[in-house]
């Protein structure tokens, strides 16, 4: 089964008078409980991927699915449920809001829910746990590192077991040893819950964790290729 | 243009939402001091006017005692010839004799209390806008004549009309018992009931033949050419009295302790109203600032660690306060004086006020008076308080050391 | 609801994250709440004070007149309704039946015109400002009594005292003068030395004999509970008499005590709202900076599935809460400074001038829990339109470009 459809992709941007093609007839399948890395050159259109994926933003034309359903012609409150109930996002920087603690950060996407919070905290507590943290459970983003930061993103992006999880460029702000572990536990976690993992880098070292690799150049697939076999 | 001056301004302009707010709240203080200040003036100037204008005047020759107490027998003896004389040493025909006394005047169907008045015919109406208030009939002409004007309240009670005969009961200066009978010449309408109820004037010969007088009366007029004139009128008065006699010179404040004390009373609880809003904006101002170097601390902690001082620094926070308070001082002048000039030329009438404004002598409609002092007094207060609430935002640079300030993200 | 409680924790802790700001602004909320509700008492208690004195010196809540008399104050238009009719309801607190007319007093030295009232001390001590065992001397103790009641200053402006003799002139319904000599048996003061120069008292049946009216009086005075609320009172004496008499309630009597109560009233709605105007620049300021900071965190929520209607919402909760804190400590400050201020505020240096308005001397400031609650619901209601822009604003942000924000 598909967990991401896209046909036909195209998005372009002006900047000044001249046109610039982000996304240029991208056609991409991936299937359920793959681990994906998306990777390109700065510029190259994977966060204009990934947002037209995440439902972040609207492609000019083609089409999107997730989870067979065709989400690039829904209206802005169909999308905020979408990404609310089937999509975990992790992002470059600033993935924590500021004035909750690790543990409300982790448990405040399925209060927006409504998980009652026996079943929240249950939940939050194991993944914290699962992600190495569960000593920093009443820590605010101000007092963590970075490293920690993105842990907690990564936990709260998987915790209500979302099917696909996007992060852009989440190992950026990371030195090369912390981005390995934090990849670690990306590799663990799609084993473990079986999500679809879609991550955007360019970074050499991270690609290699990938079990496929799709590289992109202004904004058009030039090369897909299956890692498993290697 | 200098260059601090020019940081200080661009750096005003980075949150232009922000300064707009602020200066909005500034603008809208000063519009509403500037334009309450103009009518509290407006309104005092009036309240004294109209009031001195009725009866009091701006100076008055009286017995000692005269003013608290009323008695007939404290009296200015020869009060003609020393009006004259003061008439001939102000140089001023605002000057009139009067005698006053309680009577029981009654017509064919009605008697009732009323306050008389003995005036010099041909001089009061220089003294007292009551002769020109006379709607109906005529005002009083002849020295001696057994005539009466009458208040068109006291009229419509007494059921007299002009022509009507009227009679006065009441006491003479030696205790004696005395009546005169009049003709009803003229009605006056003042707008003041009181005045329009208890008031009726007949000349003064005919006053001072009924009550016994003996050539006194009771209180000689003055009016000046305005209130600033009064002390040096006092003193001059003060210099024509007979040697010897005990006979005092009050002015208008003195007479009319009252009206002083309801401006003061007004005024205390006027600044007191303006003092919160003054505050209020102090807070915004407080506020703004004190967010504008919060959130520049990074980057006033590079310029730090470059070398300038932070005293430098806290100088360029009330730079920028005071070009924020310039534009509101300006500004809410400017709003202030075109919002507050519709009105002088228009009139604020508040519905529902004319009773009370009746009260203290006040017409429906009022005026507010702007000057110099109204317009700029409000917004230069408001500046002072704006400077003062940008002290402790520049004096929080002092405190903070580079490190730190960099630290911050 | 659940969502309500994210949002309400988010609003709080955002709140406190720049407590400096939030203190200040609430600084200014409670100054601006404590000078609506003070300013508000000390007009209150002012107005209050003049409309009960004036209450007392003059009409009571409730009149009834000749409706000639209300034009043509006479004798000659007496009312109807004789004086041993009783009027029995439990709206009546108390009531009586007066004469009164204008008269001339006179002492051997001077005269002067007054109001001269012939009451029945009895009926009348729970309507008269006098207060009877005050009196210099003693007050008037049955209808009959020939003695005469005046103010402190009239007597010595008429140099008189008690145990002399003055002489009291009116004019019968013949349109005779009638006088009459009273021997003064008592002097009151009053608040304000005006009304001690106006009134005089004697007993109704002697001036009755006086003026030759016999059982006539000229007007019926009543007292309700609460001068606030005369209209069930005057229904009740709209019924208990005929079209031969006129109705009044005190605001038609003394049109300027009627006309000072709706003034004032419109003064404290106007000053709350300017106030609250005068604090709502800080406010929408406060919360437009408190989003414009935010803007990345917006984007996340909205990026993670919070719809646009809870960032609003959340923005919403927090200018609330902030004017909720403020209102309280307000309200509580202004009415901490009104308790201490309870034995009054002595402003006698303006004495003559409050006389003007027919004010006493002593202020007493009055906490009016109606006006707590008008200010509070100004501030809110007022409060709550001024943070629709910024909130409004915050939940507009496209998730994609908030995150895109340097924050
Ligand atoms: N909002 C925008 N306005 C104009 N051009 C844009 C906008 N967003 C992206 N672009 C352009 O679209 C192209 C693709 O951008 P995108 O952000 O997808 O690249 P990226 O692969 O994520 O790069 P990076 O590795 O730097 O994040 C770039 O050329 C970029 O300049
Ligand atoms: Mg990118």
């Amino acid at each position: 089964m598909s967990a991401v459809r896209c046909v036909d992709l195209c998005k372009t941007y002006r900047q000044g008078d001249q046109d610039i093609k982000a996304l240029d007839h991208v056609n991409l399948e991936i299937t359920s409980g793959d681990f994906v890395c998306l990777s390109a050159p700065s510029g190259g259109g994977k966060t204009t991927l990934l947002n037209a994926i995440g439902g972040l933003d609207t492609p000019d034309s083609g089409e999107v699915y997730v989870a067979g359903q065709r989400i690039d012609n829904l209206s802005k409150s169909d999308l905020a449920d979408l990404r609310l109930r089937k999509i975990g996002f992790v992002f470059q920087a600033y993935n924590l809001i500021p004035v909750l603690t690790a543990r409300e950060n982790i448990e405040f996407v399925m209060q927006v829910q409504g998980v009652p919070a026996s079943e929240r905290r249950e939940k939050s507590l194991a993944i914290l746990h699962e992600v190495g943290l569960e000593t920093l459970e009443d820590r605010r983003p101000a007092k963590m590192s970075g490293g920690q930061q993105q842990r907690v993103a990564v936990a709260r992006a998987i915790v209500s077991r979302p099917e696909l999880v996007l992060a852009d460029e989440p190992t950026a702000n990371l030195d090369s040893k912390t981005a390995g572990e934090l990849m670690e536990l990306f590799t663990a976690l799609n084993e473990r819950h079986n999500s679809t993992f879609i991550i955007a880098t360019h970074d050499q070292h991270i690609m290699t964790y990938a079990k496929r690799l799709i590289r992109m150049l202004d904004g058009r697939i030039v090369e897909d290729i299956d890692q498993r076999a290697a | 243009m200098h260059i601090v001056l020019r940081l200080a301004w661009r750096n005003l302009w980075r949150q232009p939402r922000r300064t707009w707010l602020t200066t909005g709240a500034m603008v809208f203080c000063n519009i509403l001091l500037v334009f309450m200040m103009s009518m509290q003036f407006g309104m005092y100037g009036m309240m004294i006017d109209n009031t001195l204008q009725i009866f009091t005047g701006h100076l008055q020759v009286q017995a000692p005692g005269y003013k608290d107490e009323q008695k007939m027998r404290q009296v200015v003896p020869n009060i003609l010839p020393l009006a004259n004389t003061i008439r001939a040493e102000l140089q001023s025909k605002a000057v009139a004799a009067r005698g006053r006394t309680f009577v029981l005047a009654s017509s064919e169907e009605r008697s009732y209390g009323v306050m008389v008045y003995g005036v010099e015919p041909e001089f009061e109406q220089n003294v007292s806008n009551i002769p020109g208030l006379v709607r109906d009939g005529r005002y009083l002409r002849d020295h001696d004549a057994a005539e009466i004007v009458i208040g068109s309240i006291l009229a419509r009670n007494l059921r007299v009309d002009i022509g009507d005969e009227m009679t006065l009961l009441g006491g003479g200066a030696d205790g004696s018992f005395a009546a005169a009978v009049v003709d009803v010449v003229g009605i006056f309408t003042s707008g003041v009931t009181a005045i329009d109820r208890n008031i009726a004037e007949i000349p003064l010969g005919l006053f001072q033949e009924t009550f016994s007088m003996r050539g006194a009366g009771h209180q000689i007029v003055v009016v000046g050419e305005d209130l600033d004139e009064v002390p040096l009128l006092q003193m001059r008065v003060q210099s024509v009295l007979p040697a010897g006699s005990e006979l005092q010179v009050l002015d208008w404040d003195t007479l009319q302790p009252g009206l002083r004390q309801v401006i003061q009373a007004d005024m205390s609880s006027s600044f007191f109203m303006y003092f919160v809003l003054v505050v209020l904006v102090s807070f915004s101002v407080l506020n703004t600032q004190l967010m504008s170097v919060l959130e520049r601390t990074r980057e006033f902690g590079i310029v730090m660690a470059l070398g300038l001082k932070p005293g430098k620094l806290g100088g360029l926070i009330m730079l920028e306060t005071a070009l924020m308070g310039m534009m509101g001082v300006v500004l809410g002048a400017f709003a202030g004086a075109l919002f507050t000039s519709w009105f002088t030329t228009n009139g604020l009438a508040i519905p529902g006020m004319e009773e009370m404004a009746a009260q203290f002598n006040l017409p429906a409609k009022m005026y507010p008076r702007v000057n110099l002092l109204t317009l700029l007094a409000g917004p230069g207060i408001v500046f002072v308080f704006t400077m003062l609430a940008a002290i402790y935002p520049a004096l929080r640079l002092r405190w903070q050391n580079p490190v730190e300030a960099m630290r911050v993200a | 609801m659940r969502l309500f409680g994210v949002l309400f924790r988010l609003a709080w802790r955002n709140l406190w994250r720049n407590h400096r700001r939030t203190t200040i602004m609430l600084c200014a909320i409670a100054v601006g709440v404590w000078a609506m509700i003070f300013m508000t008492a000390l007009t209150r208690g002012m107005v209050d004070q003049m409309i009960i004195e004036g209450i007392r010196t003059l009409p009571g809540h409730v009149q009834i007149h000749n409706p000639k008399f209300l034009d043509d104050p006479s004798i000659s238009n007496p009312v109807s309704i004789s004086a041993q009719q009783s009027f029995d309801d439990p709206e009546i607190v108390a009531w009586s039946s007066r004469v009164k007319v204008p008269a001339v007093i006179s002492s051997e030295r001077e005269s002067r015109g007054i109001t001269l009232l012939g009451i029945d001390p009895v009926a009348e001590r729970h309507i008269s400002f006098i207060k009877y065992d005050e009196v210099d001397g003693r007050f008037l103790v049955d209808s009959d009594d020939k003695g005469i009641v005046i103010g402190a200053k009239l007597a010595n402006i008429l140099e008189t005292e008690i145990g002399k003799r003055v002489v009291i002139m009116s004019q019968d319904p013949d349109n005779d003068i009638a006088d009459r000599g009273f021997r003064v048996v008592g002097l009151y003061t009053a608040s304000t030395g005006a009304v001690e120069e106006a009134y005089a008292f004697v007993g109704r049946a002697t001036v009755q004999k006086m003026l030759r009216i016999g059982n006539q009086t000229t007007e019926v005075v009543f007292v309700g509970d609460d001068y606030r609320d005369v209209e069930a009172l005057y229904e009740v004496i709209l019924d208990a008499v005929d079209d031969s008499v006129s109705v009044q309630r005190w605001y038609e009597t003394n049109t300027y005590l009627g006309s000072m109560l709706n003034v004032m009233d419109g003064f404290v709605v106007v000053w709350i709202i300017v106030i609250f105007l005068a604090l709502s620049f800080g406010l929408v300021n406060t919360l437009m900076m408190a989003v414009f900071e935010r803007v990345r965190e917006i984007g996340l929520m909205l990026a993670l599935g919070m719809k646009p209607g809870s960032i609003l919402g959340q923005i919403l909760i927090e200018s609330m809460l902030l004017l909720l804190i403020g209102l309280v400590a307000g309200n509580m400050l202004a009415w901490a400074t009104v308790m201490s201020l309870q034995g009054g505020i002595d402003v006698s240096v303006v004495a003559e001038g409050l006389e003007m308005f027919g004010a006493a001397s002593v202020l007493y400031p009055k906490l009016n829990v109606d006006d707590m609650i008008l200010a509070s619901k100004v501030v809110l209601v007022l409060g709550f339109l001024a943070s629709l822009s910024p909130a409004w604003r915050a939940s507009r942000y496209k998730p994609v470009e908030a995150l895109a924000k340097v924050g």
